[in-house]
């Protein structure tokens, strides 16, 4: 009897992680193209969480873009204020009072050490280790109390304002801020000691999205991701902005390279951001007002353009500021930290195993609300064609 | 294998009372100055409108005073109605306000099963009645 059917194996799995997906928190697609359980694609596709921010942004006016910068990214709204205020403070030519600088670096610190504990909580979760995810969780609620005595709010602060700060701290809050990060510090020094010595976490994530110096240059990372590779960049350390010109700390630097050094690079610049606002309550100056009153503020802009960067949590963070005498900005260019560390990542995954892509793309801290832009990726273009596994593998589809 | 590294503490905890806070039936604890419920006080509002136009998610309407309500210092006829809806509570209105007329509170508790706005809280301030 003679050979009636022929049954084709492909050797390339497609799989698509996303855009919802139990390992992913916010809408990304991660298309992963596998021979067996390794990885030999991905492609990374965005744009389902497209927000229009940046148009908004020329019908706004100058205030109120202040509140809409914050409001790009939920986590790290702090530091986009402070970027876009500190944009426009260069378009106005204001320079507020050194109080005002401390207390605004004492809100982005605080905004900071909330955001390495959640990311770490969250590398937890994708571990399969809840329980630590649900007691970082817990701890992490002392330094929203923190924000919340400081700034009024818990996560949306919009603390920023031209020329200073929107709220004051008096000595009382000042001892409660101090206590609060007092009671932090050992749980954070406990939570870095777990991630150094637990078998879970060890196996998971060591060896786990090794990226070599040269490739993060190559490909523009930016913030842990590269200081885990120890390549030492820090927007605070490079323009020494605000008042990071005066606060004492340390760009932490780890040489492993993996999942696993980025997370503790993330622990440890969580202690010296705990150290950082320790310094600013106890060096506070009283040097003028540091909230201005927000009815005399000018009203007319002069043309001209500034560009201001900021350390997010996530790495280096960029506005740029076109006003042309108008009430209205002409254009804001926002350039997140996430829209390099996650569009330009997708030669890290190659070689790994399908269950390590959620923990290599959660080493990253992905923002993906941050990251979305008008940005066109080219995509395979749907044309089917036959090439060996060879080829794949060397990248040349 | 190692030992875990969390069973201290997941046994310690275990004794202890959960902190989730079981809200609607245990209220969280918030700070006092928190940016809360606001509204406007009609004794004071002059009806200029800048936290109308100054209102970064386009939260506030300026409407029509009732008939029988006729504050002396607001000319023009009009106070804001915050909608609470929109509302981004970052007291922008509050701080651009010309005469202070904002009342700002603490409270929170914003999730209703009718739609909200500070037309009620404001035309109270008129009449004398706490709210």
């Amino acid at each position: 009897m003679g050979v009636t059917k022929v049954v084709e194996i492909p050797i390339t799995l497609e799989i698509p992680v996303g855009p919802q997906h139990p390992a992913l928190h916010e809408p990304l697609m991660l298309k992963v193209y596998a021979d067996g359980e390794d990885v030999i694609r991905v492609d990374i596709n965005t744009g389902y969480n497209h927000r229009g921010v940046e148009k908004l942004c020329e019908k706004n006016n100058f205030y109120q873009n202040i509140f809409l910068c914050g409001r790009v990214c939920g986590i790290c709204n702090t530091v986009h204020a402070n970027c876009y205020t500190r944009a426009v403070e260069y378009v106005l030519d204001i320079d507020p009072p050194r109080r005002a600088k401390y207390l605004r670096v004492l809100a982005m610190e605080l905004e900071r050490i909330h955001s390495h504990m959640i990311i770490n909580a969250i590398m937890a979760e994708i571990l399969g280790f809840d329980t630590l995810f649900m007691y970082i969780m817990r701890d992490r609620e002392k330094i929203m109390k923190a924000k919340e005595i400081l700034t009024g709010n818990r996560v949306l602060a919009d603390y920023m304002m031209i020329g200073g700060v929107r709220r004051d701290v008096d000595e009382v809050k000042k001892d409660r801020i101090k206590k609060l990060l007092d009671s932090i510090e050992p749980d954070v020094r406990y939570y870095k000691k777990v991630f150094e010595e637990d078998d879970t976490i060890l196996k998971r994530l060591v060896d786990v999205g090794v990226i070599k110096p040269r490739d993060i240059t190559l490909h523009g990372l930016l913030g842990p991701t590269a200081r885990g590779s120890g390549i030492e960049i820090d927007v605070r350390a490079g323009d020494r902005y605000d008042a990071y010109d005066e606060v004492p700390f340390n760009v932490v630097v780890r040489k492993e390279m993996d999942s696993w050094a980025r997370m503790m690079v993330r622990w440890e610049e969580t202690l010296e951001s705990i150290n950082m606002c320790r310094y600013v309550l106890e060096h506070l100056p009283s040097d003028g007002p540091a909230v201005p009153d927000e009815r005399r503020l000018p009203r007319r802009f002069p043309e001209g353009e500034s560009f201001a960067r900021v350390e997010a949590p996530r790495g280096e963070l960029t506005y740029y500021v076109y006003s042309v005498g108008k009430q209205i900005p002409y254009r804001v260019k926002i350039r997140t930290p996430s829209f390099n560390n996650i569009i330009n990542s997708g030669f890290t995954y190659i070689g790994y195993s399908i269950a390590d892509v959620p923990v290599i793309l959660t080493s990253y801290d992905p923002c993906i609300a941050c990251m979305e832009r008008a940005v066109v990726i080219d995509l395979e273009s749907g044309v089917r064609k036959l090439v060996s596994l060879r080829t794949i593998v060397k990248g040349g589809v | 294998m190692g030992k875990p590294a969390l069973l201290k503490q997941v046994v310690k905890w275990f004794f202890k009372k959960p902190v989730t806070i079981q809200y609607p039936f245990e209220k969280t604890v918030v700070e006092k100055d928190i940016r809360g419920r606001h509204y406007v006080d009609l004794n004071k509002c002059i009806g200029c409108s800048l936290c109308a136009i100054e209102c970064p998610a386009d939260a506030i309407v300026m409407e029509k005073l009732p008939e029988d309500i006729k504050p002396p210092k607001n000319r023009r006829g009009v106070y804001p109605v915050v909608y609470y809806g929109p509302c981004i509570f970052c007291y922008r209105c509050v701080t651009v306000c010309p005469v202070n007329a904002f009342i700002t509170t603490d409270d929170y508790h914003l999730a209703d099963f009718v739609k909200r706005d500070s037309r009620e809280y404001s035309l109270k301030t008129y009449k004398g009645e706490s709210t």
